[in-house]
């Protein structure tokens, strides 16, 4: 039988985290319709209800959308680089979701093939995730066209399941989840049987099949299906900011003539700057190459890399899209253009 | 933590200018043990910086057999570029890499080689050219076909005299209709009609093809006339990079991470690749 916490006492759980000079993390309303990930500055900021997901993705967590590198001072012709301190305060996040917690496991793939990157592992080695299972979807979710469900394990370290009178179910999934709940590692198998399972949501039904999109996106790389479906796209990058695995980034130097950081933030193969040469060639010279690539890098090229679909099914992209377009309508048409 | 962004740090022993906006430069590592332990195969590129401006990718220009300094060679065109065009003798720029996979030097002894560039593409051929040079039993005849838009935008010129002075090596000038000066001696076309004129023999030969894309595309087929296998052909991609390594996302070209599983490939290779370079 695993352990039971209420919704309050999970807040001051948090509150004695931050109190420990822990940074906590979690979903906050930052204005009416929107939710965030964000650290909090009290427990009270906790948002544990009354949202589908967050508009952003726990992934700035381990992979900030600005990260300096290291320092450099310049001396007039003589340059000095230093490291920046690499200690990383612990942080724990509350309230992720499934489709979140799942980006930590297919990041690492990424990250530590050769050579490693250890400022997204220094990160993520210092960050708990507490899950929630989800109890609703909306009709942009789709995890589990990916391999994932509303209560999935997976990069979890504790997984929450409502259990349905304001407490919920704690399930530790690792020695990290549960040396924050003084509990044990769970190992009980989780069924349709366990009392919290009843609410648990049923997950949006399987749309679609991972693979069937990526033979699409690799045998039809030239088709006008990707200029005629991105003709709406304005190649903002909102779909790659707020996916929670999308992890391009453009390295940078800001400072002033003494001195400054060299420092990584994200960026977006959605950009029309993104891979223009400086001969003035493009290879993605218009929205629908970028649009293609965006799926193929997904569905094709990710698994064929590293064995992992970049993609959670959380449906940020679709949902946070100007003009409607996203992974999830975008694979729509591919397969209804598959079977017609 | 071992931090793979930061560099090398390098003074600057050499400035030369080749053309109104292009000049290369020699770089010497301040660390006198990072430069003992440095190795590369011709054909890596490397990220170099200017700080306070920021890094740019280019090949590393100069020969591997030359251990005491490395060159890269840019046009002006950007940002960071402008930075570098100011760099002078005794400066500091930073350098990552080696990176990629280089050239088959290897593979390719006992075949006659083949040079193809145009414009800017001349430096990852250069560094190939000396190195055989260097190694001149390992390889057969030499072929150069060299082109530019105008005299005056050819790079390494000079070099480009001391190879044709070697022996069993052929260099082939050229510069578009419009581009030669009254005293222009070499030839008048594009590249790809200038090396069919040129008639070499292709059959045992490594042909590497570097420049613009609408020079490497006009210049396959006549390779393939030739008797060229495309197995046997090869080029460096240009892909845009940031970080080198394999992280940054920016330098896909269909399936490949160009900075890790190239920017060397064969034209075999690129067959099977989707269009995204």
């Amino acid at each position: 039988m695993s352990e039971r916490i209420s919704r309050d006492d999970l807040r001051k759980r948090a509150g004695e985290w931050i109190a420990a000079g822990k940074t906590v993390a979690g979903p906050v309303q930052v204005k009416p319709g929107m939710v965030l990930y964000a650290p909090l500055a009290s427990p009270e900021a906790l948002q544990l209800d009354g949202w589908i997901r967050p508009t952003n993705s726990i992934k700035e967590f381990v992979f900030p959308r600005h990260e300096a590198l290291y320092a450099y001072r310049i001396d007039g012709a003589g340059i000095t680089l230093d490291d920046l301190p690499a200690e990383m305060p612990e942080q724990i996040i509350i309230g992720a979701h499934p489709c979140d917690a799942a980006a930590l496991p297919i990041l690492d793939k990424l990250f530590n093939w050769d050579p490693r990157d250890d400022f997204f592992n220094r990160r993520r080695e210092a960050t708990t995730v507490i899950t929630v299972a989800c109890t609703a979807h909306d009709e942009q979710c789709f995890c589990t066209s990916v391999g994932l469900s509303p209560a999935a394990e997976r990069g979890s370290d504790v997984l929450l399941v409502d259990a349905g009178d304001g407490d919920y179910e704690v399930r530790c999934l690792t020695e990290k989840g549960s040396a924050l709940f003084g509990a044990a590692v769970d190992s009980v198998v989780h069924d349709d049987s366990s009392p919290a399972a009843a609410e648990i949501d049923a997950g949006p039904k399987r749309r679609f099949d991972p693979e069937a999109v990526a033979v699409f996106a690799k045998e039809h790389f030239e088709d006008p299906f990707w200029r005629e479906h991105a003709l709406g796209c304005v190649g903002c990058g909102a779909c790659a900011y707020t996916c929670p695995v999308c992890h391009c980034f453009d390295i940078v130097d800001e400072g002033n003539p003494r001195g400054g950081e060299r420092a990584r933030n994200w960026d977006a193969c959605q950009f029309a700057l993104f891979t223009l040469h400086s001969s003035g060639h493009n290879p993605r010279p218009a929205q629908g190459a970028r649009q293609r690539q965006r799926i193929y890098h997904k569905f094709f090229m990710y698994p064929e890399k590293f064995g992992e679909t970049l993609c959670t099914g959380c449906g940020n992209c679709a949902r946070n899209c100007p003009v409607g377009l996203g992974v999830l309508p975008l694979v729509s048409e591919i397969c209804h253009a598959e079977s017609v | 933590m071992q931090n793979p962004y930061k560099p090398d740090l390098m003074e600057v022993i050499g400035v030369r200018q080749h053309t109104v906006d292009v000049k290369s430069v020699r770089l010497r590592f301040q660390d006198a043990e990072r430069a003992k332990e440095f190795d590369f195969r011709v054909g890596q590129f490397g990220i170099f910086s200017a700080f306070g401006w920021g890094e740019s990718t280019f090949n590393i220009c100069s020969s591997s057999t030359w251990h005491d300094h490395i060159e890269f060679c840019f046009r002006k065109v950007g940002r960071v570029t402008d930075a570098l065009w100011e760099a002078g003798e005794g400066d500091t720029l930073g350098f990552r890499g080696p990176y990629g996979n280089g050239y088959p030097m290897e593979q390719w002894r006992g075949k006659d080689l083949i040079f193809l560039g145009g414009g800017i593409a001349m430096p990852p051929i250069r560094c190939a050219i000396w190195y055989a040079l260097e190694n001149r039993a390992d390889y057969g005849d030499i072929t150069i076909v060299y082109g530019a838009r105008a005299v005056g935008d050819l790079v390494y010129a000079d070099e480009l005299d001391q190879w044709a002075a070697r022996p069993r090596v052929r260099v082939v000038r050229c510069v578009d209709p419009g581009g030669e000066t009254p005293d222009w001696k070499g030839e008048i076309g594009f590249v790809p009609t200038v090396f069919e004129r040129a008639q070499v023999a292709a059959g045992n030969a490594v042909a590497l093809v570097i420049g613009p894309p609408i020079m490497i595309k006009n210049t396959i087929p006549v390779l393939e006339r030739l008797g060229a296998k495309m197995s046997n052909v090869y080029t460096s991609l240009e892909n845009r990079m940031k970080c080198g390594i394999g992280k940054c996302g920016r330098c896909n070209a269909g399936p490949v991470y160009v900075c890790k599983e190239g920017p060397v490939f064969t034209f075999e290779n690129l067959r099977d690749m989707p269009m995204d370079y």
